[in-house]
């Protein structure tokens, strides 16, 4: 809230309170619900350390599953603003598409409206201010507890403690209030009612940031005839537009993908309200014939506004549905993703911060992004780009021919392309909350090291950069050789990795199938060894190249065995279970070294 | 079914750690016969190899597939021993 506002907002309720006694009740009962509100929010986010997020991941892939996944879990949490959140920070992550996004808004309006069906049915026909007290007790006592699930049920029973007590609040201090001031003689009839009251509620949601305070405020006020029932309608409306600007707040800081579902958020609500302004009478008329058939009391205000609200918002989910592509396609001609900056973070940004699985996706992306980089640095250090890494080209003719001159500046390509993502990720991981469940953690720690490995192999590529230029224009063939081989196996091997990547949808065990590589890695070692010790018996060199070539041999084995590591985190993570099994049966070092042995002869051939 | 045999199996119902065991033996399982089909594979194509260079390239693919069932299959064992004697 703008500071201006929030003074005269302090203004105001401090005037009123001074005037009256049951609007300090009415204030006071609506921060009591609102406090329960964000007390429920937080018991929620207990859960979202995996449950609900493996849910959402699993159940949006159609419209249909979107929809009713919005739906539900907004029915049960009683937040469409949590759904909206989590769905925005899955969305910025990736790990959603617009049309899915966009599918759970639509169903989280409509859940939302079962919260005044709540209050009106419930919260205002039983005594619940009963039902408060008991839940507050238990509630703090067990969100006391370490358990982090007995946590989250604590503060979600005494979130609905406060919800209960707050509505109770509410209903006692209008009940009081009928007796001092009746605001129903301020009642607007007609069309200057129905648009002034509209904006009122528009208003009034903006400040409390939640349509469900609003909505307990008209029931109550409602239920005790303080309002009209016309003038309830229109400030139901009013809500159900002015709850899109939490909304449109929350995805300031969020990325591209973020503000297309605000503006989702607001172009529904906004439209939904004008058709229930445009058609408010037909709305009127088939609320009465609802409840009828539903047997509810004709003079049941309160019920039929909750009939109301579900009505105009399953209406507006009915014409909307159709289009729900033609928004997307709208929301991406607003929304236009900046070309990113190449040499820039793009996928970390503060809205993946909430929760677990967005964070370790957005982690892994970036360091995919850096990967990236880093294979550019290493391929153009030999004079390669990534378009020869294609099948067809063949590496060995392209190392062999290459003899132009190559002098890549390994340290600004560093700067430029490195150094930035790379802090960035280690400033993102290190703001991550890490009492997460383990399990976060550690893949967190493995993507730390994976952007670790990388930058170590391009600084290993930096070392051997030195002698593999010289060997350029070296007179001595056989050194010339030793160096081509060199830059061929460093970058057979980043093809082999492309390779890898490309097909990891179809291969079945993927970790299992990168132990070849590491065999030919650990085989493609000892080859060259015995290759340097054969040219210096030979006299083909001499002993002073013999060791740098034995250095720079340990720098290509290096630079591998990081790519290969590097890769192994970054592209093998789906399937949780199968990749622990996996792990377990993948080889050690010693096996590898044994296999090395057992076959002895090289794998790749040599230049 | 008798009472022992009964009270066997419900403790294994609730007991998570013991799910936790099957599904894995269950998976293991199914890794293993990944793998067994990817060693068939393998011979195949060692037969049909003309090259020398492939010949040896596809064998050492297969010492590897080898030494990764071996392992395999010694977890699995591991595995069914630890699950018999806490049964």
């Amino acid at each position: 809230m703008p500071k201006a506002l929030l003074f005269v907002v302090i203004l105001l309720l401090s005037y009123g309170f001074w005037l009256s006694d049951e609007f300090k009740g009415i204030a006071m009962g609506i921060s009591i619900f609102l406090f329960g509100m964000l007390s429920l929010e937080q018991g929620f986010k207990a859960f979202t350390g995996g449950m609900l997020e493996r849910i959402l991941q699993k159940t949006t892939d159609t419209t249909w599953k979107s929809l009713s996944f919005g739906i539900v879990s907004t029915m049960l949490m009683q937040s469409s603003t949590l759904v909206s959140i989590i769905t925005i920070s899955f969305l910025s992550a990736g790990l959603l598409d617009l049309i899915a996004g966009i599918g759970i808004i639509f169903g989280a309006n409509l859940g939302s409206t079962t919260g005044a069906w709540l209050i009106a049915g419930l919260g205002l026909k039983v005594k619940i201010s009963a039902y408060a007290m008991p839940m507050l007790v238990f509630g703090v006592l067990c969100s006391f507890q370490n358990n982090k699930q007995l946590k989250g049920i604590g503060y979600i029973l005494t979130g609905l403690g406060f919800l209960f007590l707050g509505i109770h609040y509410m209903k006692e201090s209008f009940e009081t209030f009928e007796n001092t001031i009746k605001l129903a003689d301020y009642a607007i009839p007609g069309l200057k009612g129905l648009l002034i009251y509209t904006l009122v509620g528009i208003i009034a949601t903006m400040i409390m940031q939640s349509s469900h305070a609003t909505l307990v405020l008209i029931i109550t006020a409602l239920s005790v005839h303080q309002i009209t029932y016309d003038n309830a309608l229109a400030l139901a409306i009013g809500s159900n537009i002015g709850t899109t600007f939490t909304a449109v707040i929350g995805s300031l800081s969020a990325n591209v993908q973020g503000k297309r579902l605000a503006g989702a958020h607001l172009l529904f609500n906004l439209l939904t309200g004008i058709i229930a302004l445009i058609f408010i009478r037909e709305f009127i008329i088939a609320v009465d014939m609802i409840n009828a058939a539903l047997g509810i009391a004709a003079a049941d205000n309160t019920l039929k506004l909750a009939t109301f609200h579900s009505l105009f918002n399953l209406v507006g989910v009915v014409i909307m549905l159709p289009f729900m592509n033609h928004l997307a396609a709208l929301l991406e001609k607003i929304f236009v993703e900046k070309r990113p900056n190449l040499f820039r973070p793009k996928y970390l940004n503060s809205s993946a911060t909430g929760f677990p699985e967005t964070v370790v996706e957005s982690v892994r992306l970036e360091s995919i992004h850096l990967y990236e980089h880093g294979i550019h640095i290493i391929l153009h250090t030999f004079g390669l780009r990534k378009r020869n890494l294609s099948d067809q080209s063949d590496l060995k003719q392209l190392i062999e021919h290459n003899n132009g001159p190559v002098e890549y500046d390994i340290d600004a390509g560093y700067e430029k392309r490195i150094k930035g993502i790379y802090s960035a990720i280690i400033a993102f991981i290190s703001q991550a909350n890490f009492t997460w469940e383990m399990k976060q953690s550690s893949k967190l720690t493995w993507l730390r090291d994976a952007n670790r490995m990388l930058v170590e192999a391009i600084k290993d590529t930096k070392h051997l950069q030195k002698n593999w230029g010289r060997s350029r224009t070296s007179k001595n063939q056989a050194t010339r050789d030793e160096y081509k081989k060199i830059a061929y196996q460093i970058v057979l091997l980043i093809q082999q990795i492309e390779k890898f990547r490309q097909e990891i949808a179809e291969n079945e065990l993927p970790l299992l199938s990168l132990d070849v590589l590491k065999v030919s890695i650990e085989d493609e070692d000892m080859q060259m060894n015995r290759s340097i010790d054969t040219l210096i018996r030979e006299r083909k060199i001499t002993p002073e190249t013999g060791s740098s070539l034995i250095n720079d041999s340990t720098y290509m084995y290096n630079i591998k065995k990081n790519l290969i590591k590097t890769a192994e985190t970054l592209f093998v993570h789906d399937n949780a279970n199968t990749m622990r099994i996996e792990q377990q049966l993948a080889l050690n070092e010693a096996e590898i070294k044994e296999i090395v042995q057992a076959v002895d002869a090289p794998i790749t051939d040599n230049l | 079914m008798n009472k022992e045999k009964l009270l066997h199996k419900l403790q294994a119902f609730f007991d998570p750690a013991q799910k936790r065991k099957k599904r894995h033996i269950e998976e293991l399982k199914k890794i293993l016969r990944k793998l067994k089909k990817k060693e068939q594979k393998i011979t195949g194509k060692i037969e049909q190899a003309d090259d020398d260079c492939l010949k040896k390239l596809y064998q050492t693919e297969l010492e590897i597939i080898r030494l990764q069932r071996k392992k395999g299959i010694d977890v699995l064992q591991q595995l069914r021993e630890h699950k018999g004697s806490s049964d």
